[in-house]
């Protein structure tokens, strides 16, 4: 397979590199146009992130292929040769295919799952379609990357669950309250991650943000952030009744939040469910809280655990993904390996129509001879002969190609039929 | 009676549990809404059973045990249906398809019982009051049977156990929710029949021993422990966890009322 794909990322490269490459890469070149001038690459796709930067090319001569995409990303890295051996991975054929595949299902992003990157290949894709860099070849391997990328993401749960602390404290609002339509998140303190939190309940449908602070100004300029209600501590008793969702982090020695307070607040909401989410160390929230009915009491450690589990249950996950991707490049190796025999299949059937026609011009003059309709009729038979005895080989080949033991087959049909060249 | 649709809905809850099942192994949700569809599913074959008996002899569905028990299994399924459309609970469906499956087994025993209605049972608001009771019944399991949910999942929450059923189960807030609705909408049902059945019994049988009977006085209970429920859920504001222990205890009160009490009680039964 001539699919040559050379490449690195997070893992292998440091993000000076990486940077470096990006930004040469931004300022007005192209790098298709520049690769594709590269008489061994015949198609080519430039993906880069901030994560990675990747060239999956289709290659006439291979190593010549990968030795000039080497020297194009050395050059634009203004890097010398041993930093960028270190830095780049070179594949080829399946394991091309394997590694773009992994990428575009996000098994080989820094997060893991994270659904960015299969963005970022499209638009990767579109500037290729629009400079036409790509063939038959990288038409296919990317459509069936992407599809490969909508199996992993709908057959496993890669993308399943929160893996930030901060998304991790929406995913438990969820699973304890259900629907965040409407409800009232309270920020008691206020810190990046309680407002990152505040945000993505805000973004899943929470209606109504409050934030308490000591100082009142603070909490003014912090509500403005994120179109809250500012409020000063001392309704902070009162307001935990209207909150559904408090996120407590204030530099506080003591407890904010004690069992009393929680208890005359549930007592007044009838006890509706409360989620009480405590990112401060040391603690806001007295952990007796956490026992009384109703009441979910999350500290930051609790939250950590929730992200580790989905950590973990991401890998579970991907293991499941490498077996659809292997099942896929599979695939792709199949479709690619019919390729190899389709010009032995067209000149067959050309030069099997080509005594086709010197035949039937041979015998003219007997066959002009006969009507108009008998005449179509002797050269439909003769035609479906010929497909007749063309059909079994012509299947046969595409049946030994996919297992990719064709050759052998090619060659001798070549010479047996003496088809142009005599050799594949 | 033909009993092919009843025998195909009784397969379709089979295959319903079945699904539940596997999605639970699994954790996949996917599995269980597959299995939403197939219940629904047994559900509608269920209902052209109940059709075809109402086209046979009018609204009287619940004639002997086995009818009521099959009615019974029918309210919970289609109530939960409705139910689960409002909210995120599809997986509630692990615990409502084998409770429908055991009901429809056990109605399974007399598909062809007798139909005969005594004559000390003879009147029109006797399928009235029957039909009544058993919705409101159903309602009422329905809400206990969400609240055995809540506590897995309360308890899950509560341990930490972020990582495998918990993940899974529907949220707290939906399934209280189920348990609000079921309470609800239960109550007013099961009182209309209860007065639908005194208000027979006065005038068919009249005097005050059918009051005594064992089988009021349990579906009394019944009705006392559920309006207790919704007492304290709509005025005290008992939610949660306490309300989904209570629901429990009172599924087994209403089990014994529906099912234990019917061979104590001499007139006042299915046969």
């Amino acid at each position: 397979m001539n699919v040559i794909l050379v490449g690195m990322n997070h893992k292998t490269a440091p993000l000076e590199i990486r940077e470096r490459l990006t930004l040469s890469c931004g300022e007005g070149l192209h790098p298709l146009e520049e690769l594709l001038r590269v008489e061994a690459v015949q198609e080519a796709l430039y993906l880069s992130t901030c994560n990675r930067v990747e060239v999956v090319a289709r290659a006439g001569d291979v190593e010549e292929a990968v030795a000039r995409v080497k020297a194009f990303i050395l050059r634009h890295g203004n890097l010398d040769a041993a930093e960028l051996e270190k830095c780049l991975y070179v594949h080829c054929g399946s394991d091309a295919v394997r590694h773009l595949f992994r990428v575009a299902s996000s098994l080989d992003s820094m997060v893991m799952g994270e659904p960015q990157i299969l963005g970022q290949m499209k638009d990767a894709y579109r500037d290729c379609v629009e400079q036409k860099a790509s063939g038959i070849i990288l038409n296919k391997l990317l459509h069936h990357a992407f599809r490969t990328a909508k199996r992993v993401r709908t057959e496993t749960a890669i993308a399943g669950n929160a893996v930030s602390v901060s998304y991790a404290a929406v995913e438990m609002a969820k699973k304890i309250l259900g629907s965040l339509e409407g409800r009232t998140v309270l920020l008691v303190g206020a810190g990046e991650m309680s407002e990152l939190a505040a945000r993505h309940l805000l973004k899943n449908g929470a209606g109504r943000i409050i934030v308490a602070n000591r100082t009142y100004a603070r909490a003014a300029q912090v509500a403005g952030e994120i179109q809250g209600t500012p409020v000063g501590f001392e309704q902070l008793e009162e307001k935990l009744q209207e909150a559904d969702i408090v996120i407590s982090s204030t530099g506080a020695a003591g407890y904010v939040i004690t069992p009393p307070m929680v208890r005359t607040a549930l007592r007044r909401r009838k006890n509706r469910l409360l989620f009480l989410i405590d990112i401060a160390v040391p603690r806001d929230v007295d952990p007796d809280t956490g026992r009384i009915e109703n009441v979910f009491l999350f500290n930051i450690d609790d939250l950590q655990g929730v992200v580790d589990e989905n950590v973990r249950n991401r890998h579970r996950e991907a293991e499941k993904a490498e077996g659809i991707i292997g099942e896929e490049v599979l695939r792709f190796a199949e479709w690619y390996n019919t390729l190899e025999v389709v010009p032995t299949i067209v000149s067959l059937r050309e030069k099997a129509e080509s005594i086709l026609r010197a035949e039937l011009e041979r015998s003219g003059s007997w066959l002009r001879g006969l009507g108009e309709e008998d005449r179509k009729n002797v050269e439909i038979l003769a035609a479906q002969i010929i497909n007749k005895i063309l059909h079994d080989p012509v299947t046969g080949l595409k049946e030994e190609s996919r297992s990719n033991g064709a050759m052998p087959y090619v060659a001798a049909i070549r010479k047996l039929f003496r088809l142009e060249g005599g050799e594949p | 009676m033909d009993t092919l649709f009843f025998k195909a809905a009784l397969a379709a809850y089979f295959a319903a549990t079945a699904g539940y099942l596997v999605s639970l192994v699994a954790r996949r949700v996917v599995m269980a809404r597959i299995a939403t569809w197939i219940l629904g599913l047994a559900v509608a074959l269920h209902t052209v059973h109940f059709l075809e008996m109402c086209a046979e002899r009018g609204l009287n569905v619940a004639v002997n045990l086995f009818e009521a028990v099959s009615f019974f299994a029918w309210i919970v399924s289609s109530a939960y249906l409705v139910f689960q459309l409002r909210t995120r609970t599809r997986v509630l469906g692990a615990i409502v398809a084998p409770f429908a499956v055991m009901l429809m087994m056990l109605a399974s025993l007399g598909a062809e019982g007798t139909l005969a209605i005594p004559d000390a049972l003879q009147g029109r608001l006797v399928p009235v009051h029957v039909t009544l009771s058993i919705i409101g019944e159903g309602l009422f399991a329905l809400a206990s049977l969400a609240g055995v949910m809540y506590c897995i999942q309360d308890r899950q929450i509560r341990r930490r156990r972020m990582g495998g059923l918990a993940r899974y189960l529907p949220s707290l807030g939906d399934l209280d929710s189920i348990n609000h609705a079921g309470l609800l909408w239960g109550f007013p049902l099961l009182t209309l029949g209860l007065i639908a059945g005194s208000v027979w019994a006065k005038t068919a049988w009249g005097g005050s021993q059918w009051v005594t009977d064992p089988k009021t006085l349990w579906s009394f209970a019944v009705w006392c422990f559920y309006a207790f429920l919704l007492h304290q859920r709509l005025a005290i504001g008992w939610k949660g966890r306490r309300i989904a222990v209570l629901s429990i205890a009172a599924l087994v009160v209403l089990i014994s009322a529906f099912i234990g009490v019917n061979f104590l009680s001499g007139v006042h039964r299915f046969t």
